[in-house]
């Protein structure tokens, strides 16, 4: 099988069947809900993104609409289209909805001051209605280079300004930031528990394997049905499966800063056109000649792009394993 | 001086990211490919870099070339030193 793949790598190589894998899919969530996790339905945290959208068509085709509750948990800083989009799926599929502000819960943890107190200390003149964002260098196949973050931050008149962060200072505001994964963990653990209900993941097969996930946020979860699938496999589905146009073709985005930023620009460097095929190349050891004839890239390219996948490979192995044992049990 | 740069550099990336255990860190070893830093090492590296030898890194000089290795970066900060000396 192995084999077979290799010998057929191009740019086709992750074209799935829909069909096949939604029966696949639904059958998994059956499995797991009302069998493995003895649950009476799935809660799904409904972002306004494709893989959250994705999850919940899955969800309601793998037990019907009475078994599927979706959670929304924007805060002040959330992109307002995403508890629009959020809704408008939900409603198309005519599954209940609970609307949760978290925005009070991360004020109690503090974490929107002392995060801005830190970025105060970057930028002196941030005030507490400018936005900001952190992103990655982006020149990812043009030359050798390390990742560093950058925070840019864009005042009430709309003027930029970038400035590389220190290691102190990336952990700290990163460390804030994952808060808002984690207290929607803790939403959706609630509500799940109180109906009974299991948590669903949306997490897909290209964050799983570059670490692009929060541990105990949104890697919080009971069962990943498409942690098997590339994000570019999730759009194929989404299209299948009927997820709202304006989903499907909003650019991907974490949404936890208040000055938007795709995936792109705050993890992977490349476009998911590209990673996913690279990703599978990696994982399946294509050889660089295959790789760089089928995409038209250069071998030096490839490697840049290869040591970057261990670098974030290696740096996030932890948030995929559960906790060690003294006896590895 | 030089001798004295790589002691330098050695010591903070033994004692900051191999937490003492020096083993087998070769002078040429890439620190990325090792797994021994990461993008948050590299950050804590140039700090580290500045606040010693109280030059800043501009951002297109956080490349391998600088700093993979501990050869790198101690001819990294020798270049940097004698382009600072000359200007002054």
């Amino acid at each position: 099988m192995d084999i077979e793949k290799k010998a057929r790598f191009g740019k086709e190589i992750l074209k799935i069947n829909p069909e096949s894998e939604t029966e696949e899919i639904t059958e998994f969530v059956r499995e797991m809900t009302l069998k493995k996790f003895r649950r009476k339905g799935v809660i799904v945290g409904l972002s306004g993104g494709i893989d959250s959208a994705v999850i919940a068509e899955l969800s309601v085709r793998a037990l019907g609409r009475q078994r599927v509750l979706g959670l929304l948990l924007p805060e002040r800083e959330s992109n307002p289209v995403s508890l629009e989009y959020g809704q408008k799926q939900a409603a198309q599929l005519g599954i209940e909805t609970l609307i949760v502000d978290i925005t009070r819960f991360l004020e109690s943890f503090g974490i929107y001051s002392r995060r801005n107190q830190i970025i105060t200390q970057i930028v002196p003149e941030f005030e507490d209605t400018f936005r900001f964002h952190i992103t990655l260098p982006q020149n990812l196949l043009e030359m050798d280079r390390f990742n560093y973050h950058s925070i840019t931050v864009e005042g009430n008149d709309g003027n930029k300004r970038t400035e590389r962060l220190s290691a102190k200072d990336w952990m700290e505001i990163s460390a804030c930031q994952n808060i808002k994964q984690r207290t929607r963990m803790i939403q959706l653990f609630y509500h799940g528990e109180r109906n009974n209900y299991l948590v669903a993941g949306t997490t897909n097969k290209s964050e799983l394997m570059q670490g692009f996930f929060v541990k105990f946020g949104d890697g919080g979860v009971d069962i990943e049905p498409i942690a098997h699938l590339y994000k570019t496999q999730v759009y194929q589905m989404a299209s299948y499966l009927g997820v709202m146009p304006e989903i499907i073709s909003r650019p991907p985005s974490p949404d936890t800063y208040s000055l938007p930023v795709s995936d792109k620009e705050f993890y992977y460097c490349i476009d998911y056109e590209l990673l996913d095929l690279l990703l599978y190349a990696y994982e399946n050891e294509i050889p660089s000649r295959e790789i760089t004839t089928a995409l038209g890239l250069e071998e030096k390219e490839v490697e840049r792009v290869f040591r970057d996948f261990k670098a974030k490979e290696q740096a996030s192995w932890h948030l995929r394993q559960i906790a060690p044992t003294v006896t590895g049990c | 001086m030089r001798k004295q740069i790589e002691q330098l550099i050695r010591n903070f990336i033994i004692e900051s990211f191999l937490f003492g255990e020096s083993d087998s860190l070769s002078d040429s070893d890439s620190l990325l490919e090792r797994g021994i830093i990461d993008s948050t090492g590299v950050l804590e590296l140039v700090a580290f870099i500045e606040e010693t030898y109280g030059f800043r890194l501009a951002d297109e000089e956080l490349i391998p070339e600088n700093l993979d290795s501990i050869t790198n970066i101690v001819d990294f900060i020798s270049l940097k030193q004698a382009h600072i000396s000359n200007k002054g």
